[in-house]
């Protein structure tokens, strides 16, 4: 009876909600008053020119760094991850390009990696291969990725086949909020598509996606919102389909798109000072 | 782009390369140097890969989980040492006995292995907690284990070791002695743990990638402190068989080992820059060796020809290594 009340209260609840968050290093402000969210199955570009904050408010969310004040809100409780793991186990995560793949490994090994299936076999444990190659096949054909073989070491994979085993595997292993930093940056054209096809889907699950990239087009081909970050505060936070390029470059800069060049405004490039 | 399944293809023969070799070897060897094919020949090729394969399997974890140990031929001899000190008849050996009598093989043996294990775990203690660079750590246990083998034994040596040890090194199976067997068993065993067991996917891995493994949750300073404790113990069980063969030991024991058991395991296909590498393969290697060392022997060749060709099977086997991962490359 009470249910369609508590779903109502499920979706209206932000996946993460951050509220006034501040970080000082010293006397230095790198953030103030740093407030939005990110709903279930929304993908929320963080665009920002270097040293607006962005990384900064990244290692905040996924447990690098703690914030000087404010609240982080995650489905519904207050949190501080004090590291990436309490972060990871708490369905957060960073992926970042070659950095949470052992490449002398097999993709099986990669996928079921620190949370590996044994068996035992006279009482001692050992790595169930058969049970994780068939879930890693599934999780990867569910998942509309396409990979040669699991077998392969995945040194002899793509960059983008790298990507989407590590957003498989996220997902699989029922992440929340996953963090992409610059993903599409040594990708060509045909696998950054692909990537951000799979972003879609990845979100159509419900899961919150934030994309930090300097490549515009890129947020608007993917983002459902787009939130900016100028000198440590948000300079903007929009829908999408409600913004255009140079609107968003204009928060970016804090610059009239007027007194830029005509090349920065058609490359999408924002003024170097 | 290869298909997948040649990839796998070539990828296996590249793994196994060493054992192709070891026959292509074997063959040349029997057909040009007579008396080289007997059985005999091929048993005393086992028997003599025994102490250096032994300790090259320790130190092969070790390289794969993307460390180093060079102390691994000092405590070799250390454990020998200890063991023939408490256990042999003559010298310097006290002669320590049990009723009955065959209680000295497990004690002796656990002794052993406890001494290989505390110079492990104080290589770790350094490496890990005091976060300070392998190489250099074990250089230094290198030459103070050689130094602690010295005073313990006064530059004496330990000889006769009891006959309930010995028959170990002199019974034989299919014309090997036990303790060769005992050297396989642990290449199987150990094999078996690196390729079937969590611990060995995840020393692997941390070999392959640290960043990724810590991401990931595991370990690491645990999983790299038992790896050193491992190689320890393992050499420590390198210095038993050795006294064993050798009924007792001397102040010398074993030096030299710790290149030969470098080489096999380059030429065994395990990459000093970590996460890849067989026990398999470096048992090929160890064999290689050994095989080489005999056919420079039936040659009648002087013995520090041996040396020249050793040094250049290394630079062969590093040369195979380059060549390996320029293949591998091509195949993306």
């Amino acid at each position: 009876m009470f249910q369609p009340a508590t779903e109502l209260m499920m979706t209206t609840q932000p996946l993460l909600l951050l509220e006034n968050i501040r970080k000082s290093f010293g006397a230095i402000e790198a953030l103030r008053d740093v407030s939005f969210s990110v709903g279930r199955g929304e993908v929320v570009a963080l665009l920002g020119d270097n040293g607006a904050g962005k990384s900064t408010l990244v290692k905040m969310i996924s447990g690098g760094l703690e914030p000087s004040g404010g609240r982080i809100l995650f489905d519904g409780e207050e949190r501080t991850f004090r590291s990436p793991l309490e972060a990871k186990n708490a369905g957060i995560e960073t992926v970042y390009q070659d950095l949470s793949l052992c490449t002398n490994v097999d993709v099986v090994a990669n996928f079921f990696m620190g949370r590996e299936i044994t068996k035992k076999v006279f009482g001692i444990p050992v790595l169930d291969e058969k049970t994780m190659a068939e879930r890693t096949a599934k999780a990867i054909s569910d998942a509309g990725t396409r990979i040669p073989s699991l077998k392969v070491n995945v040194e002899h994979l793509s960059g983008g086949q790298r990507q989407a085993i590590e957003l498989n595997r996220f997902v699989y292993f029922g992440g929340k909020l996953v963090l992409l930093d610059e993903p599409f940056a040594a990708l060509g054209v045909e696998q950054t598509r692909r990537g951000l096809e799979m972003i879609r889907r990845v979100s159509d699950q419900g899961i919150g996606v934030i994309i930090i990239t300097h490549i515009m087009q890129q947020a608007f081909m993917v983002a459902d919102r787009i939130v900016v970050l100028r000198q440590g505060t948000v300079a903007g936070d929009v829908a999408t389909s409600k913004t255009n390029l140079d609107d968003v470059i204009q928060m970016i800069t804090g610059e009239n798109i007027a007194n830029l060049s005509a090349y920065q405004r058609k490359e999408g490039l924002p003024r170097t000072v | 782009m290869f298909v997948s399944r040649q990839m796998a293809t070539i990828d296996f023969a590249l793994d196994n390369l060493v054992w192709l070799i070891l026959l292509v070897v074997l063959v040349v060897f029997s057909i040009t140097i007579p008396n080289y094919f007997q059985i005999g020949i091929f048993a005393n090729i086992v028997e003599q890969s025994t102490f250096v394969g032994t300790m090259a399997i320790g130190l092969s974890l070790i390289i794969i989980a993307g460390n180093i140990d060079l102390s691994v031929e000092s405590t070799l001899a250390l454990a020998a040492m200890v063991t023939g000190l408490l256990f042999a008849t003559r010298g310097a050996g006290m002669g320590f006995a049990f009723t009955p009598e065959w209680l000295v093989i497990p004690i002796s043996l656990a002794v052993a292995l406890l001494v290989g294990a505390a110079v492990g775990a104080t290589n770790a203690f350094f490496v890990v907690k005091l976060q300070m660079n392998a190489f250099i750590v074990t250089l230094a246990s290198f030459i103070w284990v050689r130094g602690l083998v010295v005073a313990i034994s006064g530059g004496r040596s330990a000889q006769s070791l009891p006959d309930s040890l010995r028959f170990l090194a002199i019974e034989t199976v299919f014309y090997v002695p036990l303790i060769a067997w005992i050297s396989i068993g642990g290449f199987i065993a150990f094999a078996s743990i690196l390729n079937r067991m969590p611990f060995g996917r995840h020393i692997r891995m941390i070999g392959g990638n640290k960043v990724a493994t810590f991401r990931a949750g595991i370990k690491i300073d645990r999983l790299t402190t038992i790896t050193f404790i491992m190689a320890g113990a393992i050499a420590g069980l390198a210095g038993w068989l050795l006294a064993l063969r050798t009924s007792g030991a001397t102040a010398n024991l074993g030096t030299g080992m710790l290149f030969q058991a470098f080489a096999a395991v380059v030429i065994g296909g395990v990459s000093l820059q970590g996460g890849v590498g067989s026990l398999s393969g470096v048992y090929a290697g160890v064999l290689l060796l050994s095989s080489i060392n005999t056919a420079i022997n039936l040659m009648g060749m002087p013995a520090h020809f041996t040396q020249i060709i050793h040094g250049g099977l290394v630079l062969v086997a590093m040369l195979l290594d380059t060549l390996k991962t320029h293949i591998r490359a091509r195949m993306i």
